[in-house]
């Protein structure tokens, strides 16, 4: 027996539509271990809930294999894999109360009236809900909702739970509570959630590891962390979070990991190169996370080493609560935004919108990607 | 300024166009209505008509109500309660049998059209509203040549004559019944989420288990309208059954009409007054039924 729960080989999924064919999921590999919580994150269209369905069943791979604790699903119907989801929609049955929602998957397992009702009960009152069990479905609001389609699911203890989209139809409010409290239970009860969502931020504080599609193809798995400040295409870095990209062109790959790139206004500068950079040389972008550039004033003391310090020209700033977003212009045609946060000691304007000043980063915070 | 900014009179214009227009439309369904319902009104007056002709309303009476079940209905011979209550039963029979075939099948054809993809759906859901579309008449004959050639056909086969009789009626309603049943149930199918039986497979339940426990349920009151609008078109059908009927199988729609043949009398009235109440009432409630599925879903 292996240590994952789930294991997608080669997995394609194409749809016939219309005429024409959908690939909806592209060459999917990926292994998730037992207690992860895992995130496919990517925008709408990307093949997240399709690889769902072909994980719970409701779809059969075009070509590849699924395969729940080292056991291959080829051939085996939804109502006898071991996982349960928890739907978009919820879909719960609204000819039955929330208790008899809750109690349909155990009765279906043979566990008798009176057990599976007092497991309903405690399944209720494991995602905080107690004293709803005999109203219907459609007397509860949509948190509540979100809140019984968990418990209908987490009762029958699956080994992997799948979670469509779960929060995407409550407001934001409570959406940022579902979070902590969804994080909080499952690292209780110790299930491996496959999360779905296209919402990035979730996915960063929520999950252990973040697979980003895009397309139907699983573009980078990895901790929150690698994939915000290591990003392998410019899909990843462009979808996580604000990016500035940098035309420039490789002239040179260090063994170190490093590389020099020289920009549009010919300064030549060193840059960490990406895992999977494939270009030795010509057109590459670089990519700067706003928050990890620094203004100084013009004619600053000379960067430390590893830095890189470029002259500039302020273009514009924006106060955007937390932080303030300052425009930048690099030569005539570099523009690179940074964001300083709003410390509430700091005076208001240090740099003036037309002045000349210095801007520098850390070369570790740059990754270089294929153009 | 020589030109107004407003054009008084146009507007003037504009307002009492509008005025008739909203006028019109108040009074379109009036008119409509009247045409559907005054010579059914009429009907319905008369049967309350102390004067046995049509001519003038002289006065209020249940007098045929009452020779209706009394077996008293003035010199004509024809008639007798008896027979009038042996024909309800006809046709009590006949559609609760091919309510109960037609509503089967209706609701299993409307499964395998929402839920199923098979090579000429389309077509086939098309054809689903053949006998909707096509005169009843035309059905009735065909129907009748159809029986005529299969009965011949087993005669020729097997030696054995067979007749006309509840068998071909009730099958020449089956037919006709099956599509508005199917009809009803798979427009309560297409508000149905269909990912309410894959919650149901991903609980555990095998696709028997999910009929029974999720779909079924659900489609119930469908299935419910569909057999009372099946059973109402079988009650009132007089077409269809007088060209498949045999001998001893006269249903109600059918016993009316030999009594129009010899004299048409205020009972006629009454009768027909009764069936139009029973079938408002079952159409009532189917459709009350059809329109609580919408509500909800
Ligand atoms: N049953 C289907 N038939 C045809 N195309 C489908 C079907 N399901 C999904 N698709 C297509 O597959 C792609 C991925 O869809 P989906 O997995 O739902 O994306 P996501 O959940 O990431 O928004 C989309 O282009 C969608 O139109
Ligand atoms: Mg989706």
């Amino acid at each position: 027996m292996t240590a994952f729960d789930v294991e997608l080989i080669d997995i394609v999924k194409d749809f016939d539509s219309g005429g024409g064919r959908v690939r909806a999921v592209d060459h999917v590999n990926v292994q998730i271990a037992d207690g992860e919580f895992f995130a496919l994150l990517g925008p709408s269209g990307c093949g997240k809930t399709t690889t769902l369905r072909l994980i719970a069943g409701f779809e059969q791979p075009s070509s590849g294999r699924v395969l729940i604790r080292g056991r291959a699903m080829e051939g085996i119907p939804a109502y006898h894999r071991p996982v349960n989801t928890v739907f978009q929609d919820y879909a719960l049955f609204p000819h039955l109360t929330v208790e008899q929602n809750i109690m349909f998957g155990l009765q279906m397992e043979g566990v008798d009236k009176k057990e599976a009702q007092k497991r309903a009960l405690e399944s209720l009152e494991q995602v905080r809900l107690p004293g709803v069990g005999r109203r219907r479905p459609h007397q509860l609001s949509g948190g509540q909702q979100q809140r019984v389609a968990l418990a209908r699911a987490l009762v029958k203890q699956p080994a992997v739970l799948l979670l469509d989209e779960p929060l995407g139809a409550l407001d934001l409010k409570l959406r940022k509570n579902m979070q902590v409290e969804l994080k909080a239970l499952q690292r209780d009860v110790g299930i491996t959630f496959i999360y779905v969502t296209h919402d990035q931020e979730e996915a960063i504080t929520m999950a252990d590891r973040i697979a980003v599609m895009n397309q139907g193809e699983m573009l980078q798995v990895g901790g929150p962390k690698e994939i915000y400040e290591r990003p392998g295409t410019h899909f990843v870095a462009d979808f996580i979070g604000e990016t500035n990209f940098v035309d420039g062109t490789l002239v040179e790959r260090d063994a170190d990991g490093f590389g020099r790139v020289k920009l549009m206004n010919d300064a030549v500068i060193r840059a960490q190169l990406s895992h999977t950079l494939a270009a030795s040389d010509g057109p590459v972008l670089v990519a700067i996370r706003p928050e990890r550039i620094t203004i100084s004033p013009a004619n600053a003391e000379p960067a430390e080493r590893g830095t890189t310090s470029l002259p500039a020209k302020l273009v514009d700033s924006q106060y955007i609560g937390t932080d303030t977003r300052y425009i930048l212009r690099i030569g005539e045609t570099i523009e690179l935004v940074a964001r300083l946060q709003n410390l509430d000691d700091r005076p208001k304007a240090i740099f003036a919108v037309g002045q000349a000043v210095t801007v520098r980063w850390s070369d570790a915070s740059t990754t270089v990607l294929d153009h | 300024m020589a030109q107004a900014l407003i054009n008084e009179g146009a507007l003037g214009r504009n307002r009492r166009v509008k005025r008739l227009g909203r006028l019109c439309l108040w009074l379109n369904p009036l008119v409509a209505y009247f045409f559907l319902w005054a010579p059914i009104l009429v009907l319905v007056l008369f049967s309350f008509n102390q004067s046995k002709s049509v001519a003038s309303f002289t006065g209020f009476t249940l007098k045929w109500y009452s020779n209706i079940l009394n077996n008293v209905v003035g010199a004509e011979s024809a008639f007798s309660t008896e027979l009038m209550l042996n024909a309800f039963r006809n046709s009590l029979f006949v559609g609760a049998i091919a309510t109960a075939i037609a509503t089967v099948l209706g609701t299993m054809i409307a499964l395998s059209m929402a839920r199923g993809s098979f090579p000429g759906k389309r077509l086939l859901d098309g054809l689903l509203f053949l006998p909707v579309v096509i005169p009843e008449i035309t059905q009735a004959i065909s129907l009748a040549i159809f029986f005529k050639v299969a009965f011949d056909w087993i005669h020729l086969l097997s030696g054995e004559r067979v007749f006309p009789g509840f068998h071909t009626i009730i099958m020449a309603h089956v037919t006709f019944n099956i599509s508005y049943v199917a009809i009803v149930v798979r427009a309560r199918l297409a508000d149905m989420d269909p990912t309410l039986e894959e919650a149901a497979s991903d609980l555990g339940a095998n696709p028997w288990q999910t009929f029974w426990r999720v779909t079924f349920p659900l489609i119930l009151p469908g299935v419910i309208a569909g057999a009372l609008l099946a059973f109402t078109l079988s009650l009132d059908d007089f077409v269809i059954t007088f060209f498949t009927s045999g001998v001893g199988t006269t249903t109600l729609p059918v016993f009316v009409y030999g009594l129009l043949k010899l004299t048409v009398t205020p009972e006629v009235n009454a009768i027909s007054t009764i069936m139009m109440l029973l079938s408002t009432f079952l159409i009532g409630i189917s459709l009350a039924l059809q329109g609580r599925g919408a509500s909800r879903s």
